[in-house]
């Protein structure tokens, strides 16, 4: 098992947030890279690709709201060598042009990013603005490599680290305020998942914006006496399927931690891991619990309703390990403008 | 909420003795309820206020039925249905707040109107599919869809009004938004929707351009409407600042930012209005 590669960069909440990491490194690239085209639904703004818009006008394409249009459209550029990164919210990437996304972008395996902003509950905007599906619904797909990055260091490395894949890329990105939580020397990789922290007791995999109330959880939780053996899974598909056994191996009982549907997604990725290594650790997946959400003003009320707080994972892993007396109560650290805290 | 009537539901009753008034109550609720979060979806209230003055005037109560394709405008119905008694004053304040049941971008749970869709350009399919409904059932009863001028950029929407004119679905009338407002910009400037009228006209409706902020005019094409044996739509020109002078210029129509200095100035603006203070 390789060792722990990023154990202390780790800092405390609040964390410091910045604006718009992805659509600063995605110019950064197109600068180096003319095959880099971008694609935007009406949501340029909203999805920092009013950055690429301004700095290379010639290679933006605004489709307006027409998603269906836009995918194909990226298809046959993508087609003709371009490498479009289409962009719009989560939700509009991927559940209406899902057959056009199938059959023209990933039936052909072509090199195309979709980047779908706002992720599960991170939108106070309602069911129809809540992408809690949209991890399932691209990993379903041949061939399509799925991304759940976590925070503004990952953030800034993702275009980059996507745009040679060999074939069609989703990844989730938060909108608005990134929080920094690892050092400047993480490197987000493909082809594995980050062992933050070793524990024999819990295996804990979470993703994106789960990872911030994940790494609470821990602390808290060995504070408890419970030791967290705590992984990074910025890509779910593929996943490294040989860190998330060996890590699961070293524990009693495992817990995920997603902001998305608990069916189809990182919990289930993790299930069929461990179902497939006949690995008989008991499972507890944290995520929405096979509901929709519901419209709200602020998105970290809706993390603290629909299970995706810290008091969530922690409970998770307590009623996972068998633990009668009361779980260690998580307490939200206040976060002024500007910052990020987990709820 | 759960005791507020769709407005074709038995128990729906309310009536309008004054649109131009409603229209301008619309606009005073619906800055009441976006104030508390500071912005909020008030363009679209501003630009369709006289329609859904115009569609209250017009519809029958506990009978005819309403679509709202785009979610976001559904602050205007609620603000209508507040006026005019048919939803709780306590329940329309809760609009947008965490836990509340009136959803800032409407859903399928929304009250008041019969569907509600949050995801844009959806709504005109399930209006045409009520009106068909109203066919099989023999049911004398109209149906009302309110569109955005934005979404006639998703293909659904002509996939449905393809659909309505091939079944000759006369009860169905469209109000379309005209404001010329999307998230990106001016619609002109990210996609060419021109000529409305004539798309439509071609598609199989019948299509009327008019002033969208004048109450009459509406009132007069959605009865008009009812008379021909094609599906109709108005296009309503309108604005996503008319009818609040105090909003500077380049307010963003699709999300107006509202802090409690301008929230409070509105509120007089419209009250004035009201009151007769200021014609």
């Amino acid at each position: 098992m390789p060792e722990p590669a990023a154990l202390t960069p780790l800092r405390l909440p609040p964390y410091p947030t910045v604006l718009k990491p992805y659509g600063e490194s995605l110019v950064d690239l197109a600068r180096q890279r003319d095959d880099i085209v971008c694609l935007s639904g009406d949501l340029t703004r909203q999805c920092e690709a009013d950055l690429f818009a301004g700095a290379f006008p010639e290679r933006f394409i605004g489709a307006g709201m027409a998603e269906a249009n836009m995918m194909g459209i990226a298809g046959a550029l993508a087609r003709d060598g371009h490498i479009p990164f289409v962009h719009t919210f989560g939700v509009f990437a991927t559940r209406r042009p899902l057959d056009q996304i199938i059959n023209a972008i990933a039936f052909p395996r072509l090199k195309v990013r979709i980047m779908g902003f706002m992720p599960g509950v991170s939108s106070p905007g309602g069911p129809s603005h809540q992408a809690i599906d949209d991890v399932a619904l691209m990993r379903a797909l041949p061939g399509m490599t799925v991304l759940d990055v976590a925070d503004a260091v990952e953030v800034r490395q993702v275009a980059a680290a996507i745009v040679d894949v060999d074939g069609p890329v989703y990844v989730r990105l938060k909108r608005g305020e990134i929080p920094v939580m690892f050092g400047d020397g993480h490197k987000l990789r493909l082809d594995r998942a980050d062992v933050l922290t070793r524990g024999g007791d819990v295996a804990l995999f979470a993703s994106g914006m789960m990872l911030a109330p994940a790494v609470e959880a821990a602390r808290l939780l060995k504070t408890a006496g419970v030791s967290v053996s705590l992984v990074n899974v910025p890509v779910i598909k593929p996943l490294d399927t040989a860190t998330v056994t060996d890590v699961a191996r070293a524990a009693r009982v495992v817990v995920t931690a997603e902001n998305h549907s608990i069916v189809g997604g990182l919990g289930t990725a993790v299930a069929e891991v461990l179902a497939e290594a006949g690995l008989g650790r008991p499972l507890r997946r944290t995520g929405l619990r096979d509901t929709f959400a519901e419209g709200a003003r602020t998105g970290p009320y809706l993390f603290g309703k629909y299970g995706l707080s810290t008091q969530s994972v922690v409970d998770a892993a307590w009623t996972a390990l068998g633990r009668r007396e009361r779980p260690p109560v998580a307490e939200v650290a206040l976060a002024d403008p500007g910052e990020y805290s987990p709820v | 909420v759960t005791q507020t009537p769709r407005v074709s539901g038995s128990g729906a009753h309310w009536t309008v003795t004054d649109p131009a008034r409603l229209a301008t109550a619309i606009r005073l609720r619906a800055v009441r309820m976006v104030a508390p979060q500071g912005f909020g979806y008030l363009g679209q209230a501003l630009s369709s206020a006289e329609q859904v003055a115009a569609l209250f005037a017009v519809m029958r109560p506990g009978s005819d039925r309403l679509v709202c394709s785009p979610g976001h405008y559904v602050i205007g119905i609620f603000a209508a249905a507040a006026e005019l008694g048919l939803m709780d004053e306590d329940a329309a304040r809760t609009y947008g707040q965490n836990g509340s049941p009136v959803e800032a971008i409407g859903t399928e749970r929304s009250p008041v109107a019969d569907y509600v869709c949050g995801s844009l350009g959806q709504g005109l399919s399930a209006a045409a599919g009520f009106a068909l409904s109203d066919r099989l059932k023999n049911k004398d009863r109209r149906t009302f869809a309110i569109v955005s001028d934005g979404e006639l950029e998703e293909g659904q929407v002509w996939e449905a009004a393809m659909f309505a004119a091939h079944h000759r679905l006369a009860q169905l009338t469209v109000l379309l938004d005209a404001n010329n407002s999307q998230v990106d910009g001016p619609v002109d400037t990210i996609t060419t929707i021109e000529p409305i009228a004539a798309k439509w006209e071609a598609f199989g409706w019948d299509a009327v351009d008019v002033d969208g902020h004048d109450v009459g005019v509406v009132i007069k094409a959605l009865t008009d409407a009812a008379h021909g044996d094609k599906p109709s739509v108005l296009i309503n020109r309108t604005s996503t600042t008319h009818g609040l002078q105090c909003l500077p210029p380049d307010a963003d129509g699709h999300f107006i930012k509202l802090p409690p200095d301008l929230a409070a100035r509105a509120e007089a603006e419209l009250l004035a209005r009201l009151e007769g203070r200021d014609a």
